[in-house]
């Protein structure tokens, strides 16, 4: 507990500094904000498109899968406030500049994360609640407490999913030196991770579910809210799911930084 | 309690490096190879550095120094034999150890890049738990010794490489620890910073029987610091001693650098022997040609004045350019092989 409290305030007190930091370039931080909406954007347009052409996809309707994608930029908030620095992972690697992160008393991985803090993060989440809120409205749900509640518990869990499916994609670098394609095809995975998994057919759907779970980024816990009367029993492992996720890229992240040598100096 | 702060006991690291093949069958070949090699960074080396010590740990690029130095701090775990640094295993212990050790190396800060300095600061002693009254107590004695506050409010990255040094230096004591490694902490700087930096290294490890490790390139750097040297090569460890005598060898010894107009292959071999035929056929004088341009002639100047063989090559050759320095490490580490302090 009181190890906890230090790591919280240690964040804190990091956080507060960088954003203060990073307010001196306030064209930046604009900049990759009015992008990302444009990003966000384009692909509610692009789902808007598909839907003018064909009333519903795999049964599921517009607003549904609306639904659906804003549960997607939420739960990739924290990946993108917390984990940013993810990115980095093979330049610090390559370059020899990760050797740093071995040096201090505290996790390794949270010294690492908290190097970076991603302030659209913040946009997103507030893009994520709005675009929420709107399909929930078209789509006539209401929320309680205990649906709240439910909202937050899966959302915790897909985001740890989210999370996980980088690292051990970041932490490729540490056994491979061109690691970029294996980001990049994490990346383009994930992309796939707004759609419902009922349009793939068995190996994709397979695929998805077990082995790169991005299906549980957004689609399985969705279904609480979307068809509560038919709720496939595999969104119910939707926070065992996050968890043991995360425990296995914890796990990779732990071999790859104690299986690194370092550049020569 | 001893006082023994680093122990270290028949200790290797060994690499297991793939054999590499050239050309492009080559590479597609090696994604299939097993053929490995292994390479004995550090070979079997024991030494035991006491509380309040500066030891030197130097040699030539590859010897091994950097690997060592990211065993004793955690990063690297020893394939052989016994590493103990303030009595904790570091690669077992890693948190344990951050926590009595401090770590700087030259060539990249371990600062908040974009944070002010007094920021990084205060961000590492919440990371170490520094209370108070200690921090504030280093803080004022590091105002003492090097003038600090005016860099307070400085980003990081807005100071130049001898201001970021000295801050680096001064983050690596704040949490009090028992022993310190500097990793070419002179690198790339001028000497009026570079002594700075040294008054400012013995000060601290004075003022807390700090025990320090310096890895360098820069002999200056060992004759104003250091009592005691241990010189690595190939893994090796091929001196453990006073300073004293190694300074009193090579503090005589210069290399004079000329360019030669219309140099030859074999300019240089006549030129060795033209100087041992006129000084005496010992190994006072070496000549050798570099792959920069110029022709090192390495004298030893209790044997031959330095004078002397500067004007004799002046009057032998069509000379360009001419330079005097130092004694090389390399060259340090070369005449140790070959005997010169037996």
């Amino acid at each position: 507990m009181r190890t906890l409290l230090h790591y919280v305030r240690l964040y804190v007190l990091i956080a507060t500094q960088y954003v203060k930091a990073r307010m001196q370039y306030r064209a930046d931080f604009w900049i990759s904000s009015v992008g990302m909406v444009f990003t966000s954007i384009a692909t509610v347009f692009v789902f808007w498109v598909l839907f003018h052409s064909i009333p519903d996809l795999a049964g599921w309707s517009f607003d549904e899968i609306l639904f659906i994608y804003a549960f997607y930029l939420l739960s990739v908030v924290p990946l993108q406030l917390f984990f940013d620095n993810i990115w980095q992972l093979r330049f610090h690697v390559v370059e020899g500049s990760f050797i740093k992160y071995y040096l201090r008393p505290i996790n390794m991985m949270f010294y690492y994360m908290s190097d970076m803090v991603d302030l659209k993060g913040w946009v997103q989440l507030a893009l994520g609640v709005f675009m929420l809120i709107y399909a929930s409205q078209r789509l006539g749900l209401t929320w309680n407490l205990w649906r709240l509640g439910v909202l937050g518990m899966a959302l915790f869990s897909s985001s740890l999913v989210a999370i996980s499916i980088l690292t051990i994609a970041a932490c490729a670098t540490f056994w491979i030196v061109g690691s970029f394609p294996v980001m990049d095809l994490a990346l383009k995975i994930r992309d796939f991770s707004p759609y419902p998994m009922t349009i793939f057919d068995g190996f994709f759907r397979f695929l998805f579910t077990y082995l790169i779970p991005i299906g549980f980024v957004a689609f399985y816990p969705s279904q609480f809210f979307l068809r509560p009367e038919q709720v496939p029993l595999l969104t119910y492992f939707s926070p065992l799911m996050g968890i043991g996720s995360f425990a296995l890229a914890y796990f990779v992240w732990t071999k790859g930084v104690n299986s690194y040598t370092g550049t020569g100096s | 309690m001893n006082d023994t702060v680093v122990h270290v006991d028949h200790l290797s690291k060994h690499f297991r490096i793939l054999n590499r093949r050239e050309g492009l069958g080559g590479a597609i070949r090696d994604l299939f190879s097993a053929d490995y090699k292994t390479v004995r960074a550090v070979d079997d080396i024991s030494f035991d550095i006491q509380a309040g010590e500066i030891v030197g740990y130097i040699g030539p690029n590859g010897a091994g120094k950097s690997t060592t130095i990211k065993m004793m701090t955690g990063v690297l775990k020893p394939s052989d034999g016994t590493l103990l640094v303030s009595g904790n295993e570091p690669y077992a212990n890693r948190r344990r150890n951050a926590q009595t050790m401090g770590v700087v190396f030259g060539q990249r800060t371990q600062l908040w890049w974009d944070l002010p300095v007094i920021e990084s600061f205060r961000i590492l002693k919440e990371i170490y738990r520094v209370d108070d009254a200690t921090y504030e107590k280093h803080l004022g004695m590091f105002n003492e010794l090097v003038d600090l506050k005016a860099l307070y409010s400085q980003p990081v990255r807005k100071l130049s490489l001898g201001q970021r040094m000295l801050c680096d230096i001064t983050a690596s004591f704040l949490h009090n620890p028992r022993i310190v490694f500097l990793d070419e902490p002179s690198i790339g700087l001028d000497v009026s910073v570079k002594s700075k930096i040294r008054s400012v290294i013995r000060e601290l490890n004075r003022a807390q029987r700090t025990t320090i490790i310096l890895t360098t390139h820069d002999l200056g750097d060992v004759e104003a610091l250091c009592r005691r040297i241990i010189i690595i090569d190939k893994g090796k460890i091929i001196y453990d001693g006073p300073i004293g005598k190694v300074t009193a060898l090579f503090g005589a010894y210069r290399t004079l650098k000329v360019q030669i107009h219309n140099y030859k292959e074999g300019t240089s071999d006549q030129l060795e022997a033209a100087l041992g035929a006129r000084f005496g056929g010992d190994a006072a004088i070496a000549v050798e040609h570099t792959e920069t341009g110029w022709t090192d002639v390495t004298v030893n100047q209790d044997q031959v004045p330095l004078f002397d063989v500067l004007r004799f090559v002046m009057e032998t050759l069509p000379i360009k350019d001419v330079r005097i320095v130092e004694i090389s490490m390399e060259n340090v580490v070369q005449q140790i092989y070959d005997g010169a302090l037996k």
